[in-house]
């Protein structure tokens, strides 16, 4: 039918977010919680079991819209009362609701809420006939085969989407930044540092695959900014320390150092370095917190982990050298050339920096060590150590998406609904490499 | 990159007491300390030039106090690290003691009472670091480290106090009481 | 969500921000929605000029039905010149917005609207033409009246394979939908659903329009340029009648916006009857799993442990 112009449609469901939009544009058209509300069982007790109250057959008409008779019990629209994203957190507050988050840790963990999340996605928020368009969807790294075909179920025998491609988002990221002036050669070689809201990921990718046994995963991310802000608020009693001023705070005024020590003096010379953020408490009033060293001590527990949690101690430039130590001798000049920050909580101002100038450091005392070992006089031409800080970098793997997906070439790289008939769900267990070698994106 | 060390640990030509070094100090407090030259009168004695003559390692702990007591791990590399730790350890005493209500004044009064009270020394039973301290030799060695050691907490007093009330005379920098409730590797005094 | 909505959602969240944005920024983006209509927001020469322009398959078919009248009235001093590539265009100025709340909230309405007022043209002139007739009407007696063939049927190819044909006369305004099924599970689900649309009127909704639904090209039609029967069945027809209750000019916007968005009506609960359909499925899967976990012998689990020479064990497979 007409899916000559219609541009694709991007979906990047995570773990916490998700991101809607179309390629083509340059942000994502709504950023969401990944939530669903439901209608739970009479009294708004459950637990969001995942399933409507499927009692009767279900009819297809609006219920309610005709006064009862014998068709009313016929006529369950339970199936439609649900509630997604930002209006999902908003009717879990009332009754009779439940809320569900359908994806855990990066994999869709219900599938009949997933199903449903992407129906009003699809219809409700972002106004397409999927028949009419391709689509372009995330998955997580070392994301199951299985979890594919039951989305490629879903998106085909469901809705009938035109086109599936389905990217793994630490790829997409690396695709995101091209837009970067530091990078000339558009390679999917490179180690993606994907912080979000829970947790932080380091992904190996050599020519668009990810190295899945070096993924290192560190149990600091964007939340826990957010709470040693709020203990650093609490030790100083300061008149509002709650979780959202905290957040606040991060968001505005935080940043990277260079060193903790030289930073504390800089502030006792600049007294302006101190700021103030004014809480509005709601009923009119509002108090004013000051703003110290957070501003430089919140990002720095990716570096120093040791000054806010007693069983993660390892800082993140360690963590980064160590999987790319630990991947194959071959790609490993590739991975340090091209480390890309993606997601929330790299965005503060100069973490690329820091990152890049302690992962050098670690480099440079190995090579120099060896250097000696071996005795000779061989010197070590070095090694290029380069992180990647691009304007993208928040909805990096959507952005990439967007990218690829508008390419003249991408709808030869998706699988069709024909494909998909013949085929069966296993046909998604093999994509071509979009944006790789031979394309020309 | 983990805490930071005592920039003093190459200096090996100091007396050394068990493994606690009797660095020099800028003080007018008489004790075993050798004693550098007092800043001019108009000098700023918290910004502090590190190359400067009289520059002590009293100026270096109070400048990484609020680093190194975020911190709960230190690896001790010499004699004057010992001496780091002690300082913080005692400056985390001191803004302990201080109330956020109390004025410069009494603020003082409160620390004088608290530097020249009866404190342990490395080898005494009620001392929180004997595993990484040693005792001294003998009653001596024992009597010269605890002048040492009360001079080195008489003067850092006087510098954290002018610190604290930097900004105000009446009220205490909530800067740096806010680290009270830090523990440096988990100890206190 | 039963219904879907009449406007363009992103449309309308865009604008809003703008309106109440402390700063203005630049939108550059494509929205497509339902139909392969395609809107580009953008702010091409400063930052609080925003420019909406909008693609429509049927622009030509609309014009022809007078939507240019229908787009004057609704946007009057907004209307620019169309950006190349697009049909329509309008230019918001961030700096000259109406004062009051409620005017700039109803200039965003009017916007995110664009789309349902383009297409409402063939409606509302076929809505004006049954006034007319019907008051030509009323001066003759029944017999005499003038046959309602004669009145001029608007096509509007709004798909590419998809058509609506509005024809008024002077008791109605009928309005067909031809449909395509590319699906062959689709097509049943969609027999089904129009099933409940015919029999809706006869059990429950007495004075919902009357709904016929045939595989053939239904006589108002036949022989229109573009309507063939091919006989295979594979295009369906939907007729509505809309009756003069429904055409009661108080009621008439509500009435064209509804009936615009049936086929996305349509289409969006096939689908969601699908999804329902789907869970329902899971659920019986991992019933029927429980009951046959039951049924596995007790101690199916022990598998033969042996021992190497050295005192590794091992498994056997059995």
């Amino acid at each position: 039918m007409s899916t000559s112009q219609t541009p694709a449609v991007v979906m990047d469901n995570g773990t916490g977010y998700s991101k809607l939009g179309f390629a083509g544009n340059d942000a994502p058209s709504f950023v969401f919680p990944t939530a669903i509300a439901t209608k739970t069982a009479a009294g708004g007790g459950g637990s969001g079991s995942g399933r409507p109250a499927v009692a009767q057959k279900p009819s297809f008409l609006t219920g309610g819209a005709g006064p009862g008779g014998h068709l009313s019990a016929k006529r369950g629209t339970e199936d439609l009362d649900f509630f997604i994203g930002d209006e999902a957190l908003n009717a879990a507050k009332g009754p009779g609701y439940g809320i569900d988050y359908p994806i855990r840790h990066g994999q869709i963990e219900n599938w009949d809420h997933m199903e449903r999340f992407w129906q009003s996605s699809i219809f409700k928020y972002l106004r397409v006939e999927p028949e009419d368009h391709y689509f372009l969807l995330t998955e997580p790294p070392l994301n199951p085969p299985e979890s594919r075909e039951s989305t490629a179920e879903i998106m085909f025998e469901s809705f009938n989407c035109a086109g599936l491609y389905i990217a793994v988002q630490a790829v997409l990221a690396l695709a995101a930044s091209w837009t970067s002036s530091k990078v000339q050669d558009r390679s999917l070689t490179g180690t993606v540092i994907d912080s979000g809201d829970g947790v932080t990921h380091v992904i190996p990718v050599a020519e668009g695959y990810v190295i899945g046994s070096s993924i290192r995963s560190i149990p600091i991310a964007g939340r826990d900014i957010t709470y040693f802000v709020q203990s650093l608020l609490r030790d100083r009693g300061e008149p509002d320390s709650s979780l959202k001023t905290a957040e606040s705070i991060k968001e505005e005024f935080c940043y990277v150092c260079p060193d903790i020590v030289k930073e504390f003096s800089k502030y006792d010379r600049e007294p302006d370095k101190f700021q103030k953020y004014v809480v509005d408490q709601g009923a009119g009033r509002k108090v004013t917190v000051d703003v110290g060293y957070e501003r430089f001590l919140a990002p720095e527990i990716f570096f120093n982990p040791e000054i806010y949690s007693s069983d993660f101690l390892t800082p993140l430039p360690e963590v980064v050298d160590g999987v790319i130590q630990s991947s194959p001798i071959d790609v490993r000049k590739g991975l340090y050339k091209n480390i890309v920050l993606s997601g929330g909580s790299t965005l503060y101002k100069d973490f690329g920096r820091r990152l890049q100038r302690d992962i050098r450091h670690l480099v440079d005392a190995r090579i120099k060590l060896s250097e000696q070992r071996a005795g000779t006089n061989v010197r070590s031409s070095g090694l290029e150590v380069s992180v990647i800080t691009h304007k993208r970098q928040r909805y990096g793997p959507w952005f990439g998406g967007s990218l690829l997906g508008q390419t003249p070439e991408f709808r030869s790289y998706c699988h069709t609904k024909q494909e998909y008939d013949e085929v069966g769900p296993s046909i998604v267990r093999r994509f071509a490499l979009l944006g790789g070698p031979g394309g020309a994106a | 990159m983990p805490a930071y060390h005592s920039s003093f640990l190459s200096d090996t030509d100091v007396r050394i007491i068990g493994n606690f070094a009797l660095l020099p100090l800028r003080t007018r407090t008489r004790g075993p300390a050798y004693t550098l030259p007092l800043l001019p009168p108009d000098a700023d004695e918290i910004n502090i030039d590190t190359e400067s003559e009289s520059y002590d390692h009293l100026d270096e702990t109070l400048t990484l106090f609020r680093a190194n007591t975020l911190f709960r791990n230190f690896e001790i590399k010499g004699p004057a690290d010992r001496v780091l730790i002690y300082g913080i350890l005692f400056i985390s005493e001191c803004l302990g003691k201080i109330k956020p209500n109390m004025t410069g004044r009494e603020a003082e009064k409160a620390l004088n009472t608290l530097a020249l009270e009866h404190f342990a020394l490395p080898g005494d039973p009620t001392f929180p670091l004997n595993a990484l301290f040693a005792p001294a030799r003998d009653r001596n060695e024992a009597d010269t480290l605890r002048q040492y050691i009360s001079q080195m907490r008489q003067e850092l007093t006087i510098r954290l106090l002018s610190r604290v009330y930097f900004e105000s005379a009446t009220v205490p920098s909530k800067w740096w009481l806010s680290f009270t409730k830090r523990k440096f590797m988990g100890k206190n005094l | 969500m039963l219904l879907l909505e009449y406007h363009s959602l992103l449309i309308h969240q865009i604008l809003t921000e703008r309106f109440n944005g402390p700063t203005p920024a630049t939108i550059d983006q494509v929205i497509p929605d339902f139909d392969g209509v395609i809107y580009h927001i953008s702010t091409p020469e400063s930052k609080t000029k925003i420019l909406v322009s909008l693609s429509i398959k049927c622009y030509r078919d609309l014009l022809k039905y007078g939507a240019q009248d229908v787009l004057q009235r609704e946007y009057g001093g907004l209307i620019v010149d169309p950006e190349p590539g697009y049909d329509f265009s309008l230019l918001v100025d961030l700096e000259a917005l109406p004062e009051e709340k409620e005017q700039r909230d109803d200039l965003i309405r009017r916007v995110s609207l664009l789309k349902r007022n383009a297409m409402a043209a063939p409606f509302e002139r076929a809505f004006d033409t049954h006034y007319h007739l019907a008051a030509e009407s009323s001066k003759f007696t029944s017999e005499s009246a003038p046959s309602s063939s004669d009145t001029e049927v608007m096509a509007i190819q709004y798909r590419d394979e998809e058509a609506i044909y509005i024809k008024p006369s002077h008791d109605r305004v009928t309005v067909i939908f031809s449909t395509v099924f590319r699906e062959e599970t689709d097509r049943v689900f969609g027999k089904v659903f129009l099933q409940e649309f015919v029999d809706a009127r006869r059990r429950a909704i007495q004075n919902a329009p009357q709904v016929l639904y045939r595989n053939d090209p239904p006589l108002e039609i036949r022989g229109l340029p573009g309507v063939n029967d091919t006989g295979a069945g594979d295009v369906g027809y939907v007729t509505f009648v809309l009756f003069p209750r429904h055409l009661k000019p108080e009621r008439r916007d509500e009435v064209i916006s509804h009936i615009q968005t049936f086929r996305d009506y349509f289409h969006y609960h096939i689908k969601a009857a699908k999804a329902y359909m789907h869970s329902r499925m899971r659920k019986r899967v991992s019933d029927f799993l429980k009951y046959l976990n039951r049924a596995k012998p007790e101690n199916a689990e022990t598998v033969k442990e042996r021992k190497t020479a050295s005192g590794r064990s091992f498994k056997v497979q059995s």
